[in-house]
């Protein structure tokens, strides 16, 4: 048998690690209910879907421009906007339309927001429509895992990158937004892109060239993307310390220059909304992000919803994306990745991160290039890894930032936490096996413990990731004490109103009190998909927002989240019983509350 | 290349210790859902509690956060009145229902009367002395004389008009009973605004004074909270004795303040709380209050 080159076996580990998260993701996503963003990403994508729809006829009958009017644009792709660019709710809507398993002439008919013609002719990969709309994002993360090992074979032997690569997935928080049609996870696989680009650009013009390009579609996945390249400069000036010692201008590379140029062009260009009115739309979307509202957040038994205001709260505060990282990763990840943060910071300029690593980072060219301004210096590679790291957390570390996502909103630096825990996994691995080799010959099974030990560390991560599922956002790892540990410490549970999911069977049937339900933090776009899929009769009801959502009910949910309190207070008021009907909760931990008028 | 022989045995035992670590999480993860009280667990603690209960008695979870599953159980013998409450200081008898080995912040000085295991939760009765309310300011809000004075000294008189007291314009401000939330916890309390340039003043006129008269104050809804940063005054006489109330503010939570009323014991004397605030907008001041023998 012809045995693989060593370039193959690594094109195939990273399609069986990309192979094995989109089927883990798909296994699993329809556990995961729909969250309040992401019904309203459905929606848009599908509306998005129409606009493409009727330029296809519109082109087919020769008259392409009236898809560009205005009026028309506005029609489809004013949904969901200022507030989000549209690469991922464009993919979610195509995806849909190309997956979905038709019944759309059926009783759900009214359910679409576009109206729907005829029966769409499909590839029925999946039975629920939101299957279809969240395949992409689960294939951004499957991009995301083979990147990671991508990136990680640069530096360390096959086992520890697989490791990494593993790691990033396997992390409760993560793995919750790996697998919805939101954009928090997809945008991580754009950073980690973008980052892994601008890596090899430092001695690869081409590189720099296609990381413009990527920095372009990463701007139009999140407005997280504005601060990619912050961290990347804080790395290259750091780099080139040597040109400001030496007094001397350090080369503008080309990779700033190409995402200079290209980024901003490939996000006019892919946002139809924009064209309408290029330069208000554009202010309109950067001030919807730097004036955002800071929702209510749970943090350490403290619901911030503004910046604080004294110095002690601030500072605590600014702690929230450290003490959020070190109660959610699992902590044998943070152990490896703490050793691994030693390793790179014990590491010789010059050196190899790995003994073993297939990329030297000692210099290869005697002059700096702006073609190649990593060639004639060490590439910093922990200082790399660290900016990537810490970058994303040191501004929601800033107290005015707003911090209602959560570990969401930093997840761009787990891929890297994740690398820094495959290098510490090759650093004790490497240990072990050259203590083993002296003692081989004695015992056999000794051979293979550096890779027991690959698989051992993987082990708590994956057990934790499934036990979370589908409440990642209210898990907590071993130090915090797990869900129940997260709930007494005043950690958040849960936001975006999808816990409702496991409880769906028996609000069906609770008839006929269920044709007045008051659904809470339910967004209408997540019922509707509900029954979309099946998932609910089409006859259950929705009272609405608020206190005379509740008035009007007969029965009706509550999430648990420190905000919602008072409308507790609307239930026992209108009610007239403190007595829930039925709690769900995870792990005894409460996470949605089902009341009935006059329940005793 | 190998590493030194010093480096390698720190990175032995880092592989030892992560090793360990592993297999210790793995193991928790595996094993902790099972910590959890199972719905036979609730329904027999219930029932142990239903037995045994007294009215007047509370019942609390502990950890607070299972509160909403002891409410399944027995809500029916926690009313809003009692889930609402100021403070426990008035209950003689309390049941707690624990897990994971939690108890409720209950003050020193009872007695574990009843202590029982019910699979993985921990049913206890502790006794112990309590204080007996002489006035419950909150039972007794259509005693309230309400009324708003201006910076000139005006007094406008506020009227009773079904289940509120309702000040006339330009302030509309008034008084009612409602379940409020201060702090992200829900209380049973009586509920107004101030008003820009002039005092509310809200008066009991008959209060059968004991001890100590406790009042708790704090600001309602977390929307309105989020809303402004005003804060406000406040300042309570009792008969003649004038005591300035901590400033109730967005962060102040709900501040309870204890005054001695030892040496009007017996007395009935009026009772005026007069709210001000140099920032009234979007302010709801929520109180209550109770003479304690």
């Amino acid at each position: 048998m012809k045995r693989l080159s060593p370039r193959r076996a690594d094109w195939l580990i990273t399609a069986l690690l990309a192979f094995g998260t989109v089927v883990w993701l798909l296994a699993v996503e329809g556990r995961q209910g729909i969250g309040r963003d992401e019904a309203q990403y459905m929606r848009a994508g599908e509306r998005y879907w129409g606009w493409f729809s009727e330029l296809g006829d519109n082109l087919a009958h020769g008259r392409p421009g009236r898809s560009l009017t205005p009026s028309d644009i506005d029609r489809y792709w004013s949904d969901n906007a200022p507030d989000h660019p549209v690469v991922m709710k464009a993919l979610y809507g195509i995806s849909w339309r190309a997956f979905h398993s038709c019944s759309c002439m059926g009783a759900t008919h009214g359910y679409h927001p576009v109206p729907i013609p005829a029966r769409h002719t499909t590839l029925p990969l999946f039975s629920r429509d939101s299957t279809a709309f969240r395949f992409p994002a689960i294939l951004f993360a499957a991009l995301l895992v083979g990147l990671v090992y991508r990136f990680a074979r640069g530096w360390l032997p096959r086992a520890p990158s697989a490791v990494a690569a593993v790691l990033t997935l396997a992390q409760p928080h993560f793995f919750f937004h790996a697998q919805i049609a939101c954009f928090d996870a997809p945008i991580v696989t754009m950073a980690f892109a973008v980052g892994f680009g601008y890596w090899k650009s430092l001695r690869s013009p081409r590189w720099g060239i296609a990381t413009g390009g990527l920095f372009g579609v990463a701007l139009g996945v999140k407005h997280n993307a504005w601060l990619i390249p912050f961290f990347l400069v804080a790395h290259y000036l750091w780099m080139r310390r040597g040109d400001l010692r030496a007094r001397r201008l350090t080369p503008i590379p080309l990779v700033f220059v190409a995402m200079l140029v290209l980024g901003p062009l490939l996000f006019f260009a892919h946002w139809p909304w924009l064209w309408v009115a290029p330069a208000a739309r554009t202010r309109a979307y950067v001030l919807r992000h730097l004036e955002h509202e800071h929702y209510n957040f749970e943090y350490l038994g403290y619901n911030f919803n503004q910046p604080p205001t004294t110095a002690a709260m601030k500072w605590l505060r600014a702690t929230a994306p450290f003490v959020e990282t070190g109660l959610t990763v699992p902590v044998t990840t943070l152990a490896l990745a703490a050793i691994g943060a030693g390793v790179l910071a014990r590491r010789r300029r010059g050196a190899p991160v790995d003994p073993e690593s297939e990329q030297a980072e000692a210099p290869t060219a005697e002059r700096p290039s702006w073609l190649r301004p990593g060639a004639d210096v060490d590439r910093a590679p922990g200082a790399f890894v660290l900016f990537q790291t810490l970058g994303p957390m040191a501004v929601l570390a800033v107290p005015s930032t707003p911090i209602f996502g959560g570990v969401k909103h930093f997840l761009a630096a787990m891929p890297y936490l994740a690398v820094m825990a495959g290098i510490g996994l090759a650093a004790i691995g490497r240990a072990l096996r050259e203590v083993l080799t002296d003692v081989r010959v004695r015992w056999r099974p000794a051979a293979v413990m550096p890779a027991a030990l690959a698989l051992l560390v993987c082990l708590p991560a994956l057990v934790e990731t499934r036990r979370s599922h589908p409440d990642g956002l209210g898990h907590y790892n071993l130090l915090a004490g797990g869900f129940a540990g997260g709930a007494s410490l005043g950690m958040n549970r849960q936001f975006w109103g999808y816990s409702v999911l496991p409880m769906l069977p028996d609000l069906d049937r609770r008839v006929p009190e269920n044709r007045r339900l008051y659904w809470h933090d339910t967004l209408s776009d997540a019922i509707s998909m509900y029954k979309r899929d099946g998932r609910l009769s089409l006859e259950v009801g929705d009272t609405g927002f608020g206190e005379e959502g509740i008035k009007r009910s007969e029965i009706g949910i509550l999430f648990y989240e420190k905000h919602w309190t008072k409308y507790e207070a609307w239930f026992w008021q209108y009610y007239g019983t403190t007595r829930p009907i039925a709690v769900r909760a995870r792990e005894g931990v409460p996470m949605v509350t089902l009341y009935e008028r006059g329940a005793r | 290349m190998t590493i030194g022989v010093g480096r390698r045995h720190l990175m032995l035992g880092a592989a030892v210790a992560v090793s360990l670590l592993a297999v210790v999480e793995t193991t928790v993860a595996l094993v902790a859902p099972s910590r959890a009280p199972t719905d036979a667990d609730w329904v027999a603690a219930g029932a142990a509690v239903r037995a045994g209960f007294r009215p007047g008695d509370l019942i609390v979870a502990a950890p607070a956060w299972a509160d909403p599953i002891l409410r399944v159980q027995l809500g029916d013998l926690i009313p809003p009145e009692i889930a609402a409450r100021m403070d426990d200081d008035r209950f003689a008898r309390v049941w707690e229902v624990g897990q994971r080995g939690a108890q409720a912040p209950l003050s020193p000085g009872g007695t574990t009367t009843v202590d029982e295991r019910f699979g993985r939760l921990r049913v206890r009765l502790v006794e112990r002395p309590a204080e007996i309310v002489n006035y419950d300011f909150v039972a007794r809000w259509a005693d309230a004389q309400v009324s708003r004075r201006d910076a000139s000294g005006v007094v406008v008189a506020c009227t009773l008009a079904g289940e509120r007291v309702i000040c006339p314009a330009p302030g509309n401000n008034s008084l009612h009973r409602q379940l409020v939330e201060v702090d992200q916890k829900l209380r049973e309390a009586l509920l107004t605004e101030p008003v820009a340039g002039a005092a509310v003043v809200i008066e009991f006129p008959a209060v059968p004074l004991g001890r100590a008269l406790v009042i708790a104050t704090g600001l309602h809804d977390t929307w309105m909270r989020k809303a402004a940063r005003g804060t406000v005054e406040a300042r309570l006489t009792v008969g003649d004795q004038t005591t300035e109330l901590p400033v109730t503010s967005d962060d102040s939570g709900w501040t309870r303040t204890r005054i001695d009323t030892t040496a009007r014991a017996g007395q009935t004397v009026p009772v005026r709380l007069e709210i001000t605030s140099a920032a009234p907008s979007d302010r709801f001041f929520a109180f209550a209050a109770e003479a304690r023998r």
